[in-house]
């Protein structure tokens, strides 16, 4: 699973760095306080090169607070975050090291686009000529000339993630990059962060909708009320939240139930023809029912959705609940 | 809507490690890349060296002395003086071009952005200061140019000839010269301090407003109260009228301050400004 | 086939007025707690200012021996004060003599001529004359008459300076006048007078009530003011007088040079045909104000008096050049109402922008549609709170200022308190209207930065240039009739009297425009920015 660090024998200094890690990004024990609330409590993770790791949290968790704490924005009341092994604000030509989109709006609506790269690759010491590369990777060519003011907010996504590529680093950060893209932009953003992290780059995306990871993200990082919940992977999270359990579809209900509670399985009745099963494996449940000669149609281990396990991860730590509809007449 | 190969990525040639100095002068670049690239900071400098112009233009038009009281003794006018009155109008130019330099990021969240590609926060403010400095001294010398001009060429058909005493505006004699480059450097200054408190400050409406009063309130304090004593103190201490003192060539002697210690005073407020900013800049959360 | 039936909400519907409108612009206001303190601040730097000047201030007047005089030293003795309690000049040479009860004077005056001082006889400060001696005694040789030397016949119930009284008069460049108690100031017949050209003046008493004619002929009078003089005693002094107010020329110089030069001047009246009720006693010639004695001199032939006469009946305008020295004036108190109209438009420019720059405008305009309404009761909540914030702040300034000042023992220029009450009403005005057109150029521009700067350089700037007289004085005196700044007229703190020649300087606290009509101006500005700002409201995308 674990891909080898990126390697680039041109630069020696970044090689060096990323040879020497384990981590790409570490954050330890961050405490932050804004007046009476406590943004972060203690949040500690890592984030690993060559995976897409997932930063989720209910609104509020303090995702973005640890963002703006790795980027050396904010001021940690306690606790650390290094990249590579340094603080942020120890790098020479950050961009070449971290990539980062953190808000999309943050620019000067009546500057073009263009230019706005073109700023920041200066102040990396690079050329226009990156810029342009930037542009066509993001998908931005046609209108790079334009007034970033004048952009929709996919537009500016592209636009940030062009910006976080400029100094073609080997960390990412995205702080919500799937805001405000339609349905074939998430497509390609899932694509294109999976590309990244194939490229062995550590790549860190936060979100607060767990279904926009799905497919995207290999290891979760589950922050709430700013302490980190669950630090794991995809794979092992749908797991323990999937269990044991089997999907049945059969026509004879009542049948299937007796034999297999009499084979020592705990049968639930989730449909007309649908029952769930949990204390037996598939293969024996087959068995049982053959030799029983009740009818079934189909058997399948149930897979819990990553949305489920992380609504079961999350319950007692979202900060703001909706008091549901009823307004006055409640 | 697909990416670029990986190999283009990748493949391209790494930089250097490179000395610190290799930080400012990136920093500076990008800064230069900033300012140039926003269509406001073209049409404030013009805008603001053409209002200089016309500004002292227009008062030395308007001067007047009556017939036979046109000596230099009898009107102790000052034609240098006179003809940089539009620096008045000028500096408050030059204030809101400072201010929007770093109020613009704070208001959109750019400052964010900024300060992720530039993490050494004082280099920022360093390269920022560098070249606002550096767009201002260069619409400065325009604008200076423009206002001692046209007071040569209008001034002596008021009265302000050779035979009344005056000298004729002219960048080869010393005290014209001094004046002429003070003034210059007089915007720069007012556009450090200007930046200075903007950074401090951050919310650009409010930086405005403090970078205009403090700038007037000096001088208009100390021409409304009747104290002699307090009002020679405002002089002293307030940026707008200490600078001044630097565009005077006439009856030097009677300033509260000598012209270079009068811009010695703009410098301090410019450096204090500056260093109350670089300090929120370091220790605030951006 | 199923019917919906559509949501109904159980809400009782808010009336939907301006004056919730204004609610609801009051609440947006009143919830951003930096606009509060921003408020907050401007009162107490608005009071603070001034309590400030008020216990540091050191007004000095004179060197003298090396050391400077301060406070009431410079005023020692004090300027007699008139019955309104403003400050006057009473000097002048009066030939009279009791009337006791009801009854007239009448004269005819046949010539004034004079003497106005040289440019050797003119010095940067005031004039030590009319206390050097009068006519030839002043030295004064250039002939001439100063437009406001005066010579008449004059009522009053004593000779000691500032008292009440009541006068028919030719003043030499502004036709016959009937003046009475210093301010007082009517026109009778214009034009010059000469020996072909006499003027017959004529004083009636009756009771509490003087009574002014002029005629030109004797015969044919003309009614020209009816005054009250409350608490006449019975007998009162009638004669007739001459004065004529020192030469004031203001240098037209500036940057620099601003030198006010100031000389005596004379004149000297003939009159004849002089009757008075019951006139028993000789003719009694006395110098009103004599710093010492034998100054002024009349001589009597036959029907005919020759009166010469230097100095003043007359109110005396605030002027820090002035003889007395510099005072503390309202206006020195007043100086933190720049600060205050900075913070002030920097909260009225945000209330405006800061809904354009996170989009709540949009929010403000679905709940409320009709976009003029908005801007209206914008500018409502930001005038009110402006008006509150100047009317406290300018309070606490002149009365706290005031009190201090008394308390230390410095001399405060006099000011009625109708005059106090219109300042500190003006200042919160100021503010008020101040408020209302940064707001609207805010919306126009919907940029802070620039609504902010472009207020104050159009408020503060032209005052600036005109107290400061970096330009000529013309320039500054316009600046100050069609800029805004010309509603800083409506914190004047002493009237202009257009019977006493003074330079009425912006520094010293006038203004070309009267209090109001100045006032008026910056209106004018504020609606045109509104206009103009609901205008493009209503025409532009929010």
């Amino acid at each position: 699973m674990k891909t080898a660090p990126r390697s680039d024998d041109r630069n020696p200094a970044r090689t060096l760095a990323l040879r020497t890690m384990e981590a790409a990004i570490e954050v330890d024990g961050l405490r932050k306080r804004f007046g009476s609330a406590q943004a972060l409590d203690g949040t500690t993770f890592t984030v690993a090169p060559g995976q897409v790791t997932g930063f989720v949290g209910p609104n509020g968790a303090g995702k973005s607070t640890t963002m703006r704490i790795i980027l050396g924005l904010d001021a940690a009341d306690e606790g650390t975050a290094l990249i590579g092994g340094r603080p942020y604000h120890t790098l020479r030509r950050p961009l070449s090291q971290v990539g980062a989109l953190l808000d999309a709006g943050a620019l000067q609506p009546s500057r073009r686009a263009r230019n706005h790269l073109l700023w920041l690759a200066h102040s990396q010491g690079l050329g226009a000529k990156r810029v342009d590369e930037v542009i066509e990777q993001a998908g931005l060519g046609s209108v790079a000339r334009r007034k970033a003011g004048g952009y929709s907010l996919g537009m500016r996504q592209r636009l940030g993630i062009a910006a976080a590529l400029l100094g073609d680093p080997p960390i990412l950060m995205m702080d919500e990059p799937f805001n405000g893209m339609d349905p074939e932009g998430i497509v390609w953003m899932r694509g294109f962060l999976r590309q990244l992290a194939a490229q062995g780059r550590a790549v860190l995306v936060s979100s607060h909708l767990m279904s926009e990871l799905e497919d995207a993200a290999d290891h979760l990082v589950v922050i709430g009320r700013g302490r980190v919940i669950a630090d794991t992977s995809v794979a092992s999270l749908i797991q323990a939240a999937s269990g044991d359990r089997v999907e049945l579809r059969t026509t004879a209900r009542t049948q299937a139930t007796t034999v297999l509670a009499h084979a020592g399985a705990t049968v639930a009745v989730t449909g007309t023809d649908l029952l769930t099963v949990s204390g037996l494996p598939a293969e024996k449940i087959v068995a049982a029912l053959t030799e029983a000669g009740v009818p079934f149609a189909e058997v399948h281990a149930h897979r819990a959705t990553l949305e489920a396990a992380y609504m079961e991860l999350t319950r007692d730590s979202v900060e703001f609940r909706p008091g549901g509809l009823g307004g006055s007449a409640s | 809507m697909t990416a670029a190969p990986a190999a283009a990525v990748l493949d391209k040639p790494a930089h250097a490690v490179r000395a610190a100095g290799a930080d400012l002068r990136d920093a500076v670049h990008a800064e230069w890349t900033k300012l140039r690239t926003l269509a406001s900071t073209c049409w404030l400098l013009l805008g603001g060296a053409a209002l200089t112009i016309a500004v002292g233009a227009a008062a030395a038009a308007a001067f007047r002395c009556q017939p036979g009281a046109c000596t230099l003794a009898q009107t102790g006018a000052d034609p240098a003086r006179i003809s940089l009155t539009g620096i008045d109008l000028g500096q408050a130019v030059v204030a809101v071009l400072a201010v929007l330099a770093v109020g613009g990021e704070y208001s959109t969240g750019m400052i964010r952005v900024t300060l992720t590609a530039m993490p050494r926060r004082l280099t920022v403010l360093g390269a920022k200061a560098a070249v606002l400095a550096g767009c201002v001294l260069a619409a400065g010398v325009v604008a200076v140019l423009g206002s001692v001009l046209a007071g040569r060429l209008i001034l002596p058909g008021h009265g302000m000839t050779v035979a009344n005493g005056y000298q004729l505006l002219s960048l080869t004699n010393g005290s014209d010269l001094r004046a002429a480059v003070g003034a210059v450097l007089y915007l720069a200054l007012i556009a450090l301090f200007a930046l200075g408190l903007a950074t401090a400050i951050r919310e650009s409406a409010v930086a405005m407003g403090a970078v205009l009063a403090l700038l007037y309130l000096f001088p208009l304090a100390s021409a409304l109260i009747g104290d002699q004593v307090w009002s020679r103190r405002l002089d002293q201490i307030g940026p707008l009228s200490a600078g001044l003192d630097i565009q005077t060539t006439v009856n030097v002697k009677a300033l509260p301050l000598t012209p270079w210690q009068g811009l010695g005073v703009v410098a301090l407020w410019a450096v204090g400004a500056l260093v109350l900013g670089a300090v929120v800049l370091r220790l605030r959360d951006a | 086939m199923t019917t919906v039936t559509p949501y109904r909400s159980d809400l009782t519907p808010g009336r939907d007025g301006f004056a919730q409108l204004v609610h609801a612009e009051w609440t947006k206001f009143r919830t951003v707690r930096g606009w509060l303190i921003a408020v907050i601040i401007a009162i107490l730097v608005t009071a603070g200012i001034g309590v400030l000047y008020g216990s540091v201030t050191t007004v000095s007047c004179a060197v003298n021996n090396g050391k400077w005089l301060y406070g009431e030293a410079c005023m020692t003795p004090l300027p007699p004060a008139g019955p309104g309690g403003e400050l006057v000049i009473d000097r002048y040479m009066f030939v009279h003599q009791p009337l006791a009860g009801d009854g007239s004077i009448t004269v005819r005056l046949t010539s004034m001529t004079g003497l106005l001082p040289g440019p050797n006889q003119m010095g940067p400060g005031p004039s030590s004359a009319p206390g050097s001696g009068a006519g030839s005694g002043l030295g004064l040789t250039q002939p001439g008459l100063e437009p406001w030397a005066k010579a008449g016949i004059l009522i009053t119930p004593s000779l000691s300076q500032g008292s009440a009284y009541a006068a028919m008069m030719v003043a030499a460049g502004h036709g016959v006048r009937m003046q009475w108690n210093y301010t007082g100031d009517t026109p009778g017949q214009p034009g010059a007078v000469g020996p072909a050209n006499p003027r017959w003046l004529r004083l009636t008493r009756a009771g509490d009530v003087i009574t002014g004619y002029d005629s030109a002929d004797g015969t044919h009078w003309t009614e020209v003011g009816s005054v009250t003089l409350p608490g006449l005693p019975a007998t009162v002094q009638a004669g007739l007088f001459a004065t004529s107010p020192d030469e004031t020329r203001a240098s037209a110089a500036f940057a620099g040079g601003n030198s006010i030069d100031v000389g005596p001047t004379e004149v000297t009246a003939v009159f004849d045909h002089v009757t008075l009720s019951r006139s028993s006693l000789p003719w009694r010639g006395d110098y009103v104000g004599a710093v010492q004695a034998g100054i002024g001199e009349y001589h009597q032939a036959g029907g005919q008096f020759t009166v010469t006469g230097a100095g003043d009946i007359a109110p005396r305008p605030y002027e820090r050049t002035s003889q007395l020295g510099p005072a503390v004036t309202l206006t020195d108190y007043l100086l933190g109402t720049f600060m205050a109209l900075i913070a002030v438009a920097v909260v009225a420019t945000m209330f405006i922008t800061g809904e354009y720059r996170r989009g709540l405008i949009r929010t403000t305009l679905a709940a409320s549609p009709r976009r003029g309404r908005v801007l209206a009761a914008k500018a409502i909540v930001i005038g009110a709170v402006a008006f509150v914030a100047g009317v406290t702040g300018a309070t606490g300034a002149v009365v706290i200022g005031g009190a201090i000042v008394r308390h230390r023992d410095y001399y405060q220029w006099p000011a009625s308190t109708p005059t106090e009450v219109r300042v500190i009403i003006g200042t919160g005005l100021l503010l008020a209207v101040a408020a209302i057109l940064t707001l609207a150029v805010g919306t126009v521009l919907r940029r802070g930065v620039g609504a902010v700067a472009i207020v104050i350089v159009a408020i503060v700037l032209p005052y600036f240039v005109s107290v400061t007289r970096i330009a000529p004085a013309t320039v500054g005196e316009w600046l100050l009739r069609i800029t805004p700044a010309a509603g800083f007229a409506i914190q004047q703190p002493y009237p202009a009297y257009s019977q006493v020649t003074a330079t009425y300087l912006p520094v010293d606290g006038y203004f070309p425009l009267a209090e109001w009509s100045g006032f008026a101006v910056l209106c004018a500005w504020a609606v045109l920015a509104l206009a103009a700002a609901a205008y493009l409201l209503r025409r532009r995308d929010a």
